[in-house]
């Protein structure tokens, strides 16, 4: 019997098969219960052990040779079927996706979100009040009285519905009656910002009859107005990313707080564009002072033994500084292509 | 308030230019607003044009021959009004010419050279007029600067003052500061007093006892004047600040208005009666005033009357009846106190806003009613001429000094700086503020009578830093303290913040943009939300903005059509805000609205989007926040917002947590623009949130053992809750039951118009073995079983 002709006729007949069943076919003849090599295995039994030994070697050399063929050829075929079947899925990577609008974040959102990061990093937390304020809470607790001139100082929206004092609800003109409602619910210390919606009847392109404010309050035993001083400093430099940053503290008057003060911002323009932190023009940026007194008295804190400062800025405004961004009427406009210019996508949020 | 340089100067004896003067004036809390300084101006020259001819290229041009004194050039000129002989201003080669923001360039305009240029009103940014260069008189020499020929050395401030310093509305109050200030010496008034008073006032005053406003007040009458027009000086004053000049009794009451501070006011004395009062005005009495309109009064005004009329709404305005003319021959002159509180009521409910008004209800320098009282007699006799009476009076001035006792260390208290108390003394005795009783630190300091403004130790502080300067406040690091952090850690309106800032990033992650719009409501929005009636702002700017807004949709709408237009096919936008539900109840919610436009990209296809996508982005959302949307209650809405078959509503007790669905038909006829519009309002504030920052609420049990899946089909009542049925399911083996998903739905006629048949497959899965042939066999058993009994559903097979 010659081993060497089964080997070539199985490797033949291998090389011929084309798909996986002919070679199933191939492998049922060759190494199947009946196939040609089981068979040469079976009348092994019928010869002397010598011959046993060195036959029964080549055999199962043999055996393990055409298996080792039709696997690979397994492998080759199914390779070949899939490559194919591949070619006819093929799409066209081209075809461009649909236009969708960009999702963003309003910029106000974004500057809440720092304005609250950077005052949490110097011990504010957060507080808040409602939009619709009593007369007292918006104008009378903060030293405003009725016919002073300090109330034209802001055009105030009026509500229908009155409150317990008679007196119809106001839109508040500025965040500072959360002042008096944090004084009075907490015994100071007191550090809180107050970030949220403020209204006065204007319209224009600086004007919005809605627009935002950040308020902030620290009382304690010995806030003064060099602290007041830092503090405002260190938010702008890093709220408007400046390190090299010319300032300007200059008197003012706002009734809640004595002495009252405006800070300043220097900036240049340069090719067009305002550029902030050097120059000598001058933006303003916030209002603030040392809290007056009487506001104090006004919620039952001992002025004897506590002191501090209260300031406001414009969210609106500075963001638009920041960002260069002109017209206040575009932030509450709802213009998705406005959002998607000047928003901010998830990874800068 | 605007002021020239030059006025200033005649209360001020200063050596300080207008730019420092400027500077000061920020400092010391009366902020410049503007400064015109027009010293730059010298550069540019008189020049006369020699002569001219037509450009040969360009119709509209001519070709100039200008003399400057020094050297002729050619000037290539475009106005109409060019002519031989003309003087006019002249820039040359290389100026910066201001109202252009241009440097000038030698060069060819259309082929020929122009060496300079002649220039327009507005090109020098002296006023708008640009239709023609500017043309001077004869007389100026060649080579005279434009600062000289345009008198324009003298520096006009403008400068804004609040409304605590009524004593800086006068110049001579400005200048008072600005030498306390160190900025100049403040000067004597310089006028005569009229020494020959030789007649009785025939008019004369009483001030009733009703409460009116008036303190006090001071007259004389002018007999035989001439009211003619005011001399030069006193008439380029008035236009130099923008007033207009009508004669010479109105300019001399607008100069001691503006240069003291002293509203007064003079009646024509024929034609009021001999006795005058001030008295409350009788509720709709009438008055036609100087600004030509008609006023009905309330009895809380006062008014100046005779026994006729009022003649004069007091410390306001005057009427026109009683007012100067020009045939005035004899005048009555008031001076008087009002006082502040009552002025600025008047005002305002009549909404008149005059210079008199202004500075009355700021409060006026009571000592300065005699010095108004001689000086504008004494400019009136010098104008007008004739005789003048002995003053009349009424009423008692208060002049008490205000006393305010001081500690010196409070200031260092407040402001951080250890400013020695002869520093502070200093300061205070330049602002005339005396100090007196001075025992170590402590003092009396008195105020001086215009500064009402100061009533307590604090405004102390405010005036002495306000001199020292603000600049040299030492500025200190500010630092946070463990405590301030952890008070942070727990303010639950921090939390909240957090909570705003997860469902901002979930909602752009789902390609959601969000928006800010106002916090009002349209009327069109009132009337189909129909919203608390009382939430209407009563002076609402426009019926845009006259309602607080109850929910954010119809804003959400109004944005939706607004992009639509803008050719946006797909809006997918949020707010996060307050809406209002009455006036003392606010809160703040998610909205966001969803409107897609038919899809009409055969390649991108993407799910038409319906409920259930909602409810699905709904419970993403209420993931990102921890929680899960099957924790809650959920049932059919009832708010008018949303269609009542395709809306929802998740709650948590009677806590409502969020409510969503399809946007009402009738609201959307509104808006015919936008298709299958859809809404979420999430209340997230209902959220249990102070536990969110720690707690994960949501568990969800891992296993290695091998799992198995059973499908189960019910026919259930057609409004069978199915998060009931789901929370019941899992419920039964809450050891082996890993998961129950819904995933089919199906209603039909041959189930009867109360049914509903449903599909869920239930994972299974133990967390000791992999589960055995009998124990799955057992489990849905008792599934089949208990669902059947417990919702009288029927096992569909």
């Amino acid at each position: 019997m010659d081993i060497k002709k089964v080997l070539n006729e199985a490797t033949k007949e291998i090389e011929h098969s084309s798909n996986q069943l002919d070679l199933q076919n191939v492998k049922v003849a060759y190494l199947g219960k009946k196939g040609k090599i089981t068979e040469l295995l079976k009348s092994l039994k019928d010869l002397s052990l010598d011959e046993k030994k060195s036959l029964g070697a080549e055999l199962n050399q043999l055996r393990s040779e055409v298996d080792y063929l039709i696997k690979s050829k397994f492998n080759k075929i199914k390779v070949e079927e899939i490559n194919s079947k591949l070619k006819n899925e093929s799409l066209d990577i081209t075809f461009p996706p649909p236009n969708s609008i960009f999702p963003k974040v309003h910029p106000i959102s974004k500057t809440f979100d720092e304005v609250i990061s950077i005052f949490g990093s110097m011990g504010y937390s957060v507080a808040e009040g409602p939009d619709i304020e009593t007369d007292y809470f918006n104008f009378s607790a903060l030293n405003i009285p009725e016919n002073h001139p300090a109330r034209e100082m802001q055009d105030t929206f009026y509500i229908e519905d009155k409150d317990k004092d008679g007196k119809p609800f106001v839109l508040r003109t500025h965040t500072s009656p959360v002042q008096i409602r944090t004084l009075l619910k907490e015994k100071p210390p007191v550090k809180i910002i107050a970030p949220g919606r403020t209204y006065r009847c204007d319209s224009d392109s600086t004007h919005s009859p809605m627009f935002h404010q950040v308020e902030g309050l620290f009382i304690n035993k010995n806030a003064n107005m060099g602290d007041l001083k830092g503090t405002l400093i260190e938010f702008c430099k890093q709220f408007f990313n400046v390190q090299n940053l010319k300032v300007r503290f200059r008197p003012s008057y706002f009734p809640f707080t004595e002495p009252s003060a405006e800070m300043d911002i220097a900036y240049e323009v340069v090719n067009n564009k305002i550029k902030l932190g050097q120059g000598d023009r001058w933006l303003e940026i916030l209002g603030c002072g040392m809290v007056n007194p009487i506001v104090l008295e006004n919620c039952n804190v001992d002025t004897k033994n506590f002191q501090g400062f209260a300031f406001g800025m414009g969210l609106d405004r500075i963001t638009m500084l920041k960002y260069g961004l002109t017209d206040i009427r575009s932030f509450f406009s709802g213009n998705l292509n406005w959002i998607a210019n000047n928003g901010f996508s998830i990874g800068d949020f | 308030m605007k002021f020239s340089y030059s006025w200033l100067c005649e209360h001020l004896e200063t050596d300080k230019n207008a730019i420092e003067i400027g500077d000061a004036l920020t400092n010391i809390g009366l902020e410049l607003e503007s400064l015109s300084d027009y010293s730059s101006y010298s550069k540019f020259v008189v020049a006369t044009i020699k002569d001219f001819k037509k450009h040969p290229n360009a119709d509209r041009l001519n070709i100039c021959n200008v003399d400057d004194g020094t050297d002729t050039y050619q000037v290539i000129c475009g106005a109409n009004n060019v002519k031989r002989g003309l003087k006019g201003i002249f820039a040359k080669d290389g100026m910066y010419i201001p109202g252009t923001q241009i440097y000038l360039k030698k060069g060819k305009i259309r082929g020929e050279i122009s060496e300079g240029m002649l220039l327009s009103e507005r090109e020098l940014n002296l006023s708008d007029d640009h239709e023609g260069i500017i043309e001077l008189s004869e007389d100026f020499k060649n080579g005279t600067s434009a600062v000289e020929a345009l008198k324009l050395d003298d520096p006009i401030f403008e400068i804004g003052i609040t409304p605590n310093r009524g004593d800086c509305l006068s110049i001579r109050g400005v200048a008072r500061d600005l030498s306390a200030k160190g900025m100049g010496k403040l000067k004597p008034l310089k006028f005569e007093k009229i020494n020959k008073l030789d007649f009785e006032s025939p008019i004369s005053w009483s001030i009733k006892n009703d409460d009116n406003s008036c303190e006090y007040v001071v007259s004389r009458y002018f007999k035989d004047v001439n009211n003619t027009k005011s001399p030069e000086w006193l008439q380029k004053k008035l236009i130099s600040i923008g007033l207009r000049p009508i004669n010479a009794l109105v300019d001399i009451t607008n100069f001691i208005t503006v240069d003291l501070g002293r509203p007064l006011h003079v009646f024509d004395a024929d034609k009021v009666g001999k006795k005058l009062d001030m008295r409350l005005a009788n509720s709709n009495e009438k008055i036609l005033a100087l600004d030509n309109k008609d006023y009905t009064l309330d009895g809380n005004s006062t008014v100046i009357a005779d026994s006729n009329n009022a003649l004069a709404i007091a410390g306001i305005i005057g009427g026109d009846y009683s007012g100067c003319t020009e045939d005035t021959k004899n005048v009555f002159l008031e001076v008087a106190i009002f006082n502040p509180n009552s002025v600025a009521k008047t005002g305002r409910s009549l909404g008149i806003n005059s210079d008199a008004r202004y500075r009355f209800e700021r409060g006026l320098d009571k000592n300065m009613v005699f010095e108004g009282l001689e000086y504008a007699s004494y400019l009136i006799n010098k104008i007008c001429g004739g005789s003048v009476s002995k003053s009349i009076d009424a009423g008692k001035l208060d002049t008490k000094e205000h006393k305010i006792k001081y500690d010196f260390k409070y200031f260092n208290k407040i402001i951080g700086l250890d400013l020695e108390p002869q520093t502070q003394v200093k300061i205070l005795n330049d602002l005339k503020f005396q100090i007196n009783e001075r025992i170590d630190n402590v003092c009396d300091v008195l105020v001086p009578s215009w500064r009402n403004d100061v009533k307590n130790d604090i405004d102390i502080v405010e005036e002495i830093i306000r001199i020292y300067g603000y600049d040299n406040i030492k500025v200190s690091i500010p630092f946070s303290s463990g405590d301030e952090i952890n008070n942070i850690e727990n303010s639950l309106v921090n939390k909240k913040f957090k909570t705003i800032s997860k469902l901002k990033k979930t909602l752009i992650s789902n390609g959601i943009s969000e928006v800010i719009t106002f916090s009002f409501h349209s009327n069109r929005a009132q009337e189909i939300l129909t919203s608390d009636a009382s939430l209407k702002i009563s002076n609402a700017i426009s019926d845009d903005q006259s309602f607080m807004r109850n929910s954010m949709i119809f804003n959400h709408l109004e944005s939706a059509e607004l992009n639509i237009k803008k050719g946006i096919k797909n809006i997918q936008l949020f707010e996060i805000g307050p809406i209002y539900n009455s006036s003392q109840s606010q809160e703040n919610i998610l909205s966001l609205l969803i409107s897609s436009q038919d899809n009409t990209n055969s390649i991108y296809k993407s799910v038409n989007f319906n409920f259930y996508s909602l409810t699905e982005l709904l419970s993403k959302l209420i993931i990102s926040l921890n929680f899960d949307i099957k924790q809650f209650n959920i049932s059919r809405s009832t708010s008018n917002i949303y269609h009542p078959g395709q809306s929802a509503k998740v709650h948590m007790g009677k806590k409502i947590i969020a409510r969503y669905g399809k946007v009402h038909p009738l609201i959307m006829e509104e808006f015919p623009k936008l298709k299958n519009t859809y809404a979420i309002e999430l209340f997230f504030e209902n959220l249990p949130i102070e536990s969110i920052s720690r707690v994960n609420s949501i568990n969800i049990s891992d296993s290695q053992f091998q799992f198995s899946e059973k499908d189960f089909s019910f026919i259930f009542e057609k409004e069978q809750n199915l998060y009931e049925v789901q929370r019941y399911v899992t419920g039964i083996d809450k050891n082996l039951i890993k998961n129950v998903e819904f995933f089919d739905l199906y209603e039909s006629k041959d189930l009867g118009d109360s049914s509903k048949s449903v599909t869920f497959r239930v994972t299974i899965q133990s967390k000791e073995k992999t589960l055995e042939e009998k124990d799955l066999e057992h489990l849905h058993k008792n599934i089949l079983e208990k669902v059947s009994n417990k919702f009288k559903a029927k096992i569909r097979t």
